[in-house]
């Protein structure tokens, strides 16, 4: 691990001053992304703020046309909330399905949203784009089975992994955040990006912005979240899938629905024609099936992830039909 | 049997267990290795100016003299370690993080960071990963290796019958490569004193390290010491004496201070030994009967291009059974890694999961009962040397099991069962053994003058439970409370220590110190006894050579045997696997000790389930090593992936393998785990899938629809 300085910020202003003054710095909420690509020489910031004690990033609070929470609330605590258990089911499932509760009890929501997007050749010593642009992608001809089947360049195929964002796209959630332009709000559908051919850059906040709160507009759609992985727990999604949707009174059929698929883009992946397609139509298993196919139709079966295009669509059947059985 | 609870349980759960690398005596340094990024080829030179202007770097040493640091020996070619090869000694790579600079600091983050800034250039040489690569060679065994215990095994004339067998299946089976992942990393802590050298490092072979080090270093035996107190995981990965120990040592010396070294995870991965790939065709005969008549398994096992690690495989196949005929065909095949070797269950765990999936698939073709069918193929004698066996209580095992399972509701016929949701059910059986060998092993036992009672012996505890065995022990000949015994062990001051592995642990030294306890009830105040086994092996276990009696011995041969029975459920949308229970009914002669005995079982059982499943290697054939090597990519189970596991023994004293009728059960407890999960697999699917592991992407989803038709209601698995 190169040397680097530490910094503790007890406040907002503190944290963006400290920033520009003493680049190339990180913010360190939990550490458990940064600190680990800080051991493996990926990060190599000069200076890490810790702004886990700006009490302003921490609250979590319900009002009735949105919950904000702050970006410093950790992934258990959020998950606990009985705000998010009553209203926002799948952003505890979600939060569930991720990582460990180890992690989940030092890891931010801020820090969550910004975790790198992955593949094991970023990881090790082998030629990428993403660790050393310029230096050549291994994935490419290699081991793909994790990479992304949506979204990739020939540059990079590495795949968003975060199980939160991809349920906090399927209710619309913003971001709030504060750099030294001054404060702006974006949709969490602007806040990654796919790699292009500047895969080095996984998000679009600019250079010593920090995420303050994220938004989610309330809402009372069905929601459910479906992860398959290698194993039930401290893993990441071989595919997954968020889905809020509501239901028409009478008809049963489907009126509105959002379908997010996650661990299988190189971002959140919403579908949109699949939302268009399901309208009007019964919430049925041959349905949500043939959901889960177009939903993955445009995806890439490399050398060896051809297996996760059908994961995927399983995975997205089996939320939107557990959606359905939800009471509104 | 009065039990004992772990007596180092408490030490455990509050920290006071120290293990290798906790010593921090005083003015240490800190070791790291830069290691190899190609996977074959040549050093043509090491840049070490970086890393050497580091504040904080003692030293950085990227070669060592020939005459200072001899050649190493390869544990199963008559040494110590755990491969022939010693980095830090030539120009060669031979496998992808192979050592080339030893670093030492005086803090661990800066030896890191110092070999990170180490680089190197290389002449790089095509290689080979895997068994069908095109750089790879393959031997056959038996010509590699002329010794009798690499040898084939063939009894009857497994031709002739096949082809007069009325039913055969033949089928290949593919193993993947398996890691251990022990949760304490590869490490050392090594410390001179004078012309004394004392090493601190969690081993099963403290006596292989001693002598190791000896012959490699130039030194007597005498002036080494090795203590390994405690084990945080070993399953074989700590069986030898490893190639970054002589550095270290030669390092301290130079540098006239204490020395540790710990491993990081991915260096674990690629320094130590691992479970080789292996792929099994068997072929299985039976007659019009049922009854089997031929077996033929031939084995093709990846080893290293400078070490031949002898397949065993067949010494448990053979035996699962009584048929008449059966031949093996054991091949080597050179790739460029580092040298495989044992972990838990090394032959039987690949080897009994392909032969018990082509019995299953027999079983099938037969229609018979899988159970049934293995009842009506056992047999009481040992078809490789027609030997009785010591005791073999297999059929009970599966009766029992069977009994408790429910198994008379299974329907006969795969792929038809579901349950109220929709999810595919399927059970499945399969039986493993495992021989029961010996080690020497010698035993001291003292009164002391405050009434506790000393028990210094050989052998390794290694979390098995083997202090709490003979604490049982011992409480129950003397009658004295467990507070009042103490037992010193893994360390060269009160015995040879040699391996403990092979489940052979607790039946080499109980037996020694029930000896001695004896010659203690006699009137003793001090005794010391050994556990009976010929001098010519305990004289080459007293110099740190692996020496194993058995499992055939004079007149009769002795294995463990365990039967397993799994039930998986397969959702219906999702496809997912889930396995909500296993029951396992072992047969290991007495049960020493309830409480480590059924904890090893249910161990031996979770990493079954990891075999079947989860756990594999993934190489690039392009690069070489491993790229899942740390514990978040390495997919070991969880426990969210584990459900209820039942435990039962048939728990009746071995009348004839030694005293205290124990025969081992670390191992046989894996054996037979995988298979029973695919068999259970293919009952639900109808689908033989024979490469483990085997994941949701193996099965299409979709069991059937849930009686009550199409779901908007109605209760289902969550995610
Ligand atoms: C073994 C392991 C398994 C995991 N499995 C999963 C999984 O299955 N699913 C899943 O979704 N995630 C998983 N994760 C990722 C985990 O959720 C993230 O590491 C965690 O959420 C990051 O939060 P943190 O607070 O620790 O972030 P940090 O490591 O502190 O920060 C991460 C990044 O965000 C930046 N940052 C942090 N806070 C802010 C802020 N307020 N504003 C701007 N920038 C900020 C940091 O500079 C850094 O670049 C896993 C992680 C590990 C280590």
């Amino acid at each position: 691990m190169y040397p680097f300085e530490y910094r503790r910020a007890s406040t907002l202003e503190q944290a963006l001053r400290m920033s520009a003054d003493l680049a190339p710095a990180a913010f360190l909420a939990g550490g458990t992304t940064l600190y680990d690509l800080m051991k493996l020489g990926v990060e190599r910031p000069v200076t890490v703020i810790d702004v886990n004690r700006i009490p302003e990033l921490s609250h979590l609070r319900l009002s009735r046309s949105a919950l904000v929470i702050g970006s410093g609330v950790r992934m258990s605590d959020l998950a606990d909330a009985r705000e998010v258990r009553e209203s926002f089911p799948i952003i505890r499932e979600a939060l569930l399905a991720g990582a460990t509760a180890q992690i989940r009890n030092m890891a931010s929501i801020g820090g969550n949203l910004l975790q790198r997007t992955r593949c094991t050749y970023f990881r090790g010593t082998h030629p990428c784009n993403k660790r050393v642009p310029g230096s050549g992608c291994s994935a490419r001809e290699g081991i793909d089975e994790g990479q992304a089947v949506l979204g990739g360049s020939e540059h990079c195929t590495a795949v968003y992994p975060g199980d939160l964002a991809t349920a906090l796209l399927a209710l619309d959630a913003a971001v709030d955040v504060l750099g030294p332009d001054g404060a702006r709000s974006l949709a969490l559908a602007d806040l990654h990006r796919a790699p292009g051919d500047r895969p080095e850059q996984d998000h679009t906040l600019r250079p010593g912005e920090l995420i303050t709160a994220v938004r989610v507009p309330a809402t009372r759609m069905r929601q459910a979240y479906t992860k398959l992985r290698p194993r039930e727990s401290y893993s990441f999604a071989w595919a997954s899938a968020a889905v809020t949707l509501s239901l028409h009174p009478d008809t049963a059929t489907i009126e509105q629905s959002r379908v997010v698929l996650g661990g299988l883009a190189t971002r959140p992946w919403r579908v949109r024609a699949v939302e268009d397609w399901l309208h009007g139509r019964p919430l049925v298993e041959a349905v949500a099936l043939e959901a889960g196919r177009l939903a993955l139709r445009d995806a890439e079966a490399g050398r060896h992830k051809a297996f996760r295009i059908d994961l995927g669509t399983r995975a997205v059947a089996d939320a939107l039909l557990r959606a359905g059985e939800q009471h509104e | 049997m009065s039990d004992v609870l772990r007596v180092d349980a408490r030490e455990k759960v509050t920290g006071k267990a120290r293990y290798g690398a906790d010593r921090t005596p005083e003015g240490l340094l800190h070791a790291a290795f830069a290691t190899a990024t190609i996977a074959r080829g040549r050093i043509v030179e090491v840049d070490t100016a970086e890393s050497e202007a580091l504040a904080g770097v003692v030293s950085v040493t990227t070669r060592f003299g020939e005459d200072e640091l001899g050649p190493p020996s390869f544990v199963m070619g008559g040494g110590y370690g755990t491969q022939s090869l010693q980095p830090l000694r030539g120009d060669r790579i031979a496998h992808r993080g192979q050592p080339i600079a030893l670093v030492l600091a005086e803090n661990p983050v800066v030896a890191n960071h110092a070999a990170e800034l180490i680089t190197a250039t290389y002449e790089p040489e095509a290689h080979a990963s895997h068994l069908d690569a095109d750089q790879a060679e393959t031997l056959l065994q038996r010509e590699a290796i002329p010794i009798p215990f690499a040898d084939d095994l063939t009894f009857g004339d497994a031709e002739t019958d096949m082809a007069a067998a009325q039913t055969v299946v033949d089928a290949t089976y593919e193993h993947p490569a398996q890691n251990a992942t022990p949760l304490e990393l590869l490490s050392a802590v090594v410390q001179w004193h004078e012309d004394r050298l004392l090493i601190h490092e969690g081993t099963q072979n403290a006596g292989a390290l001693r002598n190791g080090l000896a012959r490699q270093l130039n030194l007597d035996p005498q002036q080494i010491e090795v203590r390994s107190r405690y084990l945080g995981g070993a399953f074989g990965q700590r069986n030898a004496q490893h190639p970054y120990l002589a550095p270290l040592v030669l390092a301290a010396r130079r540098a006239g201070r204490p020395v540790k070294l710990v491993l990081t995870r991915q260096q674990t991965f690629h320094q130590a030994s691992f479970r080789p790939q292996t792929r099994h065709r068997i072929t299985l005969g039976a007659d019009a009967t049922g009854r089997m008549t031929a077996a033929v398994h031939e084995i093709d096992q990846q080893t290293s291009r400078h070490d031949l690690f002898p397949g065993g495989y067949a010494k448990v196949t053979s035996r699962l059974y009584g048929i008449p005929s059966y031949r093996s065909r054991q091949r080597l095949v050179r790739n460029d890694i580092q040298t495989p070797g044992y972990v838990r269950a090394p032959f039987e765990q690949p080897g009994v999961w392909a032969f018990e999936s082509a019995v299953d698939e027999l079983a099938a073709r037969v229609g018979a009962d899988p159970v049934a069918f293995r009842l009506a193929n056992d047999t009481s004698h040992d078809p490789v040397s027609g030997l009785p066996f010591s005791s073999r209580h297999l059929g009970e095992c599966l009766r029992r099991g069977a009994q408790a399972f429910g198994w008379e509701q299974r329907p006969l016929a795969p792929g038809d069962w579901t349950d109220d949701e929709g999810n595919r059910i399927g059970w499945g059986v399969a039986v493993g053994a495992y021989p029961a060998n010996v080690t020497p092993a010698r035993a001291r036992v003292r009164v002391e003058p405050d009434g506790t009672v000393l028990v210094e012996t050989d052998g390794h505890e290694m979390g098995q439970g083997l202090t709490s065995a003979v604490t049982s022990l011992v409480t129950r000949e003397l009658g004295i409370p467990a507070e009042q015994v103490r037992v010193r062990l893994g360390d060269t001051r009160v015995g040879a220590q040699p391996l403990t592995a092979g489940s052979w642990g607790t039946a080499s030294t109980l037996p020694a110190v029930q000896a001695a306890l004896e010659q203690l009830k006699a009137g003793e105040s001090g005794a010391e006894a050994g556990n009976g086994l010929p001098t010519a092996l305990a004289d080459r276990a007293a110099n740190g050579l692996v020496a194993a009696a058995g499992p055939v011995y004079g007149e009769f041969a002795a294995f463990s045997f365990i039967a397993h029975f799994v039930e998986v459920r397969l959702e219906r949308v999702t496809g997912r696997i889930r396995v909500p229970r296993v029951l396992s009914v072992a047969d290991c002669g007495r049960v020493a000790n309830r409480v480590t005995a059924a904890s090893q079982v249910r161990g031996g059982v979770v990493w079954g389930l990891g075999a079947a499943l989860r756990e594999h290697l993934v190489t690039d054939p392009r690069l070489g090593g491993f790229l899942n090597a740390s514990l978040e990519e390495y997919p070991i189970s969880v426990n969210a992936d584990i459900c209820a596991i039942d435990v039962d023994f048939v728990d009746r004293p071995d009348p004839l393998l030694n005293s205290s009728g124990v025969k081992g059960l670390g191992e046989v407890a894996m054996v037979g785990v995988a298979p029973a999960v695919t068999n259970a697999i293919w009952h639900a699917t109808g689908q033989r899938l024979r490469k483990l592991p085997i994941t949701i992407a193996d099965l299409p989803a979709g069991g059937r629809r849930p009686p009550s038709g199409p779901s908007t209601g109605g209760s289902r698995p969550t995610g």
